[in-house]
């Protein structure tokens, strides 16, 4: 049983590898390995935008990403400077920065990227998407 | 420790992918992991001198290439093959690198723990 750390880098929309990314942790966990985290960086960081509202009909990636967090204690972590630069916000970020309105909210948490390298440290392998 | 070799596909200011590479590639070697760098394709066209990517609204994030030594990331290879391509030589770069095959590539990253492609 392997463990493996995650790297998203394409948004929830337009673009496959974000929708393979999740696909494959959950298959990952389903067939036992571990997962130790997801994280977002360059345009990853648009999964966790709270305000991604896709049609009733369609695949909600940021919901699946919450969950997988429910189900499975995966952390969700971002590239907080990646965020910033697209206008990815936490409650924090939006009150540092004087904004009124923030778009991130838990359980996605804002990291650096020293949290990407510490993950590569740890698991046996990374996967990036 | 891991072995972490950081590879560079694309031209450098008309996406943000070679930015946010060499950004994780200088934190990863402050994290004390040992990191190398390949240049390859349109990537290679980061190494380039006399850029002024400020005149294109792009930061000039290509001027921490001089600070790969102080970070202790001492292995930069360019590809052979896209140096033809793109008709470059060793003087058009603007910081040491070594140039290699695509054999010799091949076995760099047979060697390397992770490689992560920007």
């Amino acid at each position: 049983m392997s463990k493996f750390i995650i790297q998203v880098n394409s948004a929830a929309y337009g673009c496959a590898s974000s929708y393979s990314a999740y696909r494959f942790a959950k298959a990952a966990i389903e067939n036992g390995h571990s997962i130790e985290k997801v994280f977002f960086y360059q345009d990853g960081v648009l999964n966790t935008n709270h305000l991604n509202s896709p049609a009733s009909d369609e695949f909600d990636l940021k919901q699946a990403w919450i969950d997988l967090h429910q189900r499975h204690g995966v952390a969700l972590v971002n590239c907080v400077s990646a965020a910033l630069r697209r206008g990815v916000l936490s409650e924090s970020d939006a009150k540092e920065n004087q904004y009124s309105h923030w778009n991130m909210q838990p359980p996605f948490i804002m990291g650096g990227l020293g949290e990407l390298v510490i993950g590569i440290e740890t698991a046996d392998r990374l996967v990036s998407f | 420790m891991k072995k972490l070799c950081i590879i560079f596909r694309q031209a450098p200011h008309g996406t943000a992918h070679g930015r946010e590479g060499l950004d994780l590639s200088l934190l990863s070697a402050s994290f004390e992991q040992e990191v190398s760098l390949i240049f390859t394709d349109e990537g290679l066209l980061t190494l380039l001198q006399d850029q002024d990517p400020e005149s294109v609204g792009a930061k000039d994030y290509i001027a921490t290439l001089g600070a790969l030594p102080l970070y202790d990331i001492e292995t930069v290879l360019v590809c052979q093959d896209s140096m033809l391509e793109l008709g470059l030589q060793q003087t058009d770069f603007r910081i040491d690198v070594e140039q290699r095959s695509a054999e010799e590539i091949s076995s760099h990253l047979a060697n390397a723990d992770e490689v992560i492609v920007f």
